[in-house]
């Protein structure tokens, strides 16, 4: 009852006039984003920044909350129409959305993304209202200890989830962590790495390595495998479903968004690895798995929406432990602290209205997605007949604003195109870059956590392992590391045995 | 004895690059006041687990280095030599927008980037991209710093 009280002094922040034109404003601002190739919604987050230093920071939040689902939506678009995902988190639509269109049913099969979306978004507004209060109250007696441990865990996740090679995960990951200590030492007040540079001395600033490694890195990739040709307008087709379509994908959409959620919330996953893993689900369990891939609906439903759950899963830990689980929710909470608005155990008691007031905003982006989306699919999917020629070199130009707004420092400029041909070599040569983005955003917290947990302990490194929930979690953030180089073998070993006797 | 594999340069590289890490991290200098951890640690964790990464990279068998192979035989065309250009021009172009910026001014910096590499890319319809390539920046010039009181160069133009 409490926590649908809160909801009602929610809805009355989210439903100010002002707000309401911000969520409608986020949410298309970032579904055709999400719809740019090479523009996901780490990059239309961080576009936004510089937007939301004067707003209100519930305003602010709201804005940037609709962005974020609505670059995850954004990009099925165009994982439907053009087969080029604007978001890592469609890619498994396309699986089945590209062939969907190429068989004449391309309304149909952005129909479907919007229906499970808004299904999956609204089931994880569900379980964030509910779950995040008493996450927080579990929160509250956390100190840097678990503080650590949680990070260590989100970090493990995500190496241990990324589907590229473990060590090459881990490597991003500990380069990720020394862009991190660039900088001076905010216990000690020591220089590190500077280089003798005074623009060092500040640190590197998040976005400058996300713009570079995931916008500019993008385009040097698309440059590079020759996809810069414009794309023939695609034949639409009728949105409509049938009854049958929509008793059909019932299912699918249900435990996708159960799980998309569930997988959100879990520090490391996200609507990737959500969407992955819904799809993957619907395909082994469904009586057609044989037709995944060629054009089954289901296969666009269920990672839909999973991962539109997973975006509403992934502001629990955001907004509970201040403990961002992803790049997008990194860059989120970076949005917040610039905006003054610590996340954390705290928030629900002293911003009540930031709290509440994006929750509630969520009810309200779902519905302008889906009202927003479905009749202007036909008008939006033009948007993707932009020469690629032209688009790419405005990207580029997106991704210098952004980055110079920071600081005004062309200084800032030249670090952005070090981290663009960083982020190209990465994935020629198969480094996974989420775990750098989780670590660069990480790295700084996890060391500082950690030296204040020793401070308390005098230098006890027994404290890590001393406290239950800390131990917990490194047990949890070592199994998810090793286990799998555990169980492959053994697996493999079973799957001889029985291939064996036949 | 095969012949060295992407992997094992790229971890060579970064092996280098571990110890150059690592001697900076022995560089730092220790704060006067004793201290449970000091500044130099998590960069010498940071350096020696680099290294030791790197060293398991280098003996890991590489998987992709087959097909690397057969995809090397037929990217060796001058149409990828063409997107390598593509890459280094942009590159190029990126760094001299950074050199610019301040002196020629957003608007004509910006103009002329996103022009110069749209043409280049091959976009042909030489009004389109006039029309884009200067409405664009003007647009965003005039929207942040009118509009939001976010400063950007002026440069030689009179706006």
């Amino acid at each position: 009852m409490e926590a649908f009280d809160s909801l009602i002094y929610g809805f009355g922040i989210a439903l100010q006039p002002g707000n309401i034109m911000y969520v409608f404003i986020g949410v298309l601002a970032g579904t055709i984003i999400g719809m740019l190739p090479g523009l996901g919604p780490i990059s239309a987050l961080a576009l936004m920044i510089p937007i939301t230093f004067s707003m209100d920071p519930a305003s602010g939040l709201i804005l940037m909350a609709g962005v974020y689902y609505g670059a995850i939506f954004g990009g099925s678009t165009s994982s439907i129409l053009l087969n080029a995902p604007g978001v890592a988190g469609t890619v498994a639509t396309s699986f089945d959305g590209y062939p969907l269109a190429r068989q004449g049913k391309a309304g149909k099969a952005l129909a479907l993304a919007a229906y499970a979306s808004f299904i999956g978004g609204t089931v994880s507004v569900i379980g964030l209202m509910l779950i995040a209060p008493s996450l927080a109250s579990v929160a509250v007696s956390f100190g840097p200890a678990e503080y650590f441990a949680l990070m260590v865990l989100g970090l493990t996740a995500v190496v241990s989830l990324s589907d590229k090679s473990l060590v090459k995960g881990l490597m991003a990951a500990v380069l990720g962590v020394m862009i991190s200590i660039v900088g001076l030492d905010r216990q000690t007040g020591t220089e590190r790495y500077t280089l003798d540079m005074l623009e060092l001395v500040q640190g590197i600033d998040f976005l400058v390595v996300a713009l570079g490694i995931f916008a500019l890195g993008e385009v040097f990739a698309m440059l590079l495998a020759g996809d810069n040709g414009s794309h023939q307008r695609q034949k639409i087709g009728s949105l409509k479903l049938s009854r049958s379509e929509a008793k059909e994908i019932a299912g699918p959409v249900t435990r996708g968004s159960v799980l998309g959620f569930f997988v959100g919330v879990l520090p490391g996953a996200g609507a990737t690895i959500a969407s992955f893993l819904a799809y993957g689900m619907e395909k082994r369990i469904a009586r057609d798995g044989d037709s995944f891939g060629k054009g089954n609906p289901k296969g666009v439903a269920a990672p839909e929406s999973a991962n539109n759950a997973a975006c509403g899963g992934s502001f629990v830990p955001l907004l509970t432990l201040g403990v961002p689980g992803s790049g997008s929710t990194a860059v989120l909470l970076g949005a917040l602290l610039v905006m003054g608005v610590t996340p954390g155990p705290l928030m629900l008691e002293q911003r009540p209205d930031v709290f509440w007031g994006v929750i509630a905003s969520m009810y309200v982006g779902n519905i302008f997605l889906l009202l927003l989306n479905l009749p202007l699919i036909p008008l939006m999917a033009r948007i993707l007949e932009i020469p690629r020629p032209l688009l790419l070199s405005l990207i580029v130009l997106f991704c210098m604003i952004g980055v110079y707004g920071l600081k005004f420092s062309s200084f800032d400029l030249y670090l952005l195109l070090i981290f663009g041909i960083l982020g190209l070599l990465m994935k020629l040569y198969g480094f996974p870059s989420a775990p750098l983005i989780l670590a660069l955003i990480l790295g700084d917290l996890m060391e500082e956590n950690m030296r204040r947990a020793l401070q308390i302990s005098n230098g006890d490194w027994m404290t890590f392992v001393n406290k239950p929930i800390s131990l917990t979690l490194l047990i949890i953030a070592f199994l998810s590391l090793f286990l799998p180089m555990i169980i492959k073998p053994i697996r493999r070993r079973f799957a001889g045995k029985r291939q064996q006797p036949a | 004895m095969g012949r060295i594999s992407s992997n094992q340069i790229i971890a060579l590289i970064m092996a280098a690059f571990s110890v150059a890490y690592l001697i900076g991290a022995y560089n730092i200098p220790a704060f006067p006041i004793p201290r449970p951890i000091d500044s130099d640690l998590i960069p010498k964790v940071l350096g020696f687990s680099m290294l030791v990464l790197s060293v398991i990279l280098f003996f890991q068998r590489d998987k992709g280095e087959e097909r690397d192979a057969a995809a090397q035989d037929t990217e060796e065309t001058a149409r990828h030599r063409r997107r390598v250009i593509e890459v280094l021009v942009t590159i190029v172009a990126v760094g001299v927008y950074a050199a610019v910026l301040r002196s020629a001014g957003f608007v004509l910096a910006s103009a002329l980037l996103v022009g110069g590499l749209a043409w280049f890319y091959g976009f042909r319809r030489i009004f389109w991209n006039i029309g884009v390539s200067i409405g664009v920046p003007l647009a965003l010039y005039l929207i942040m710093t009118r509009g939001m009181d976010i400063f950007l160069p002026p440069g030689i133009l009179p706006i």
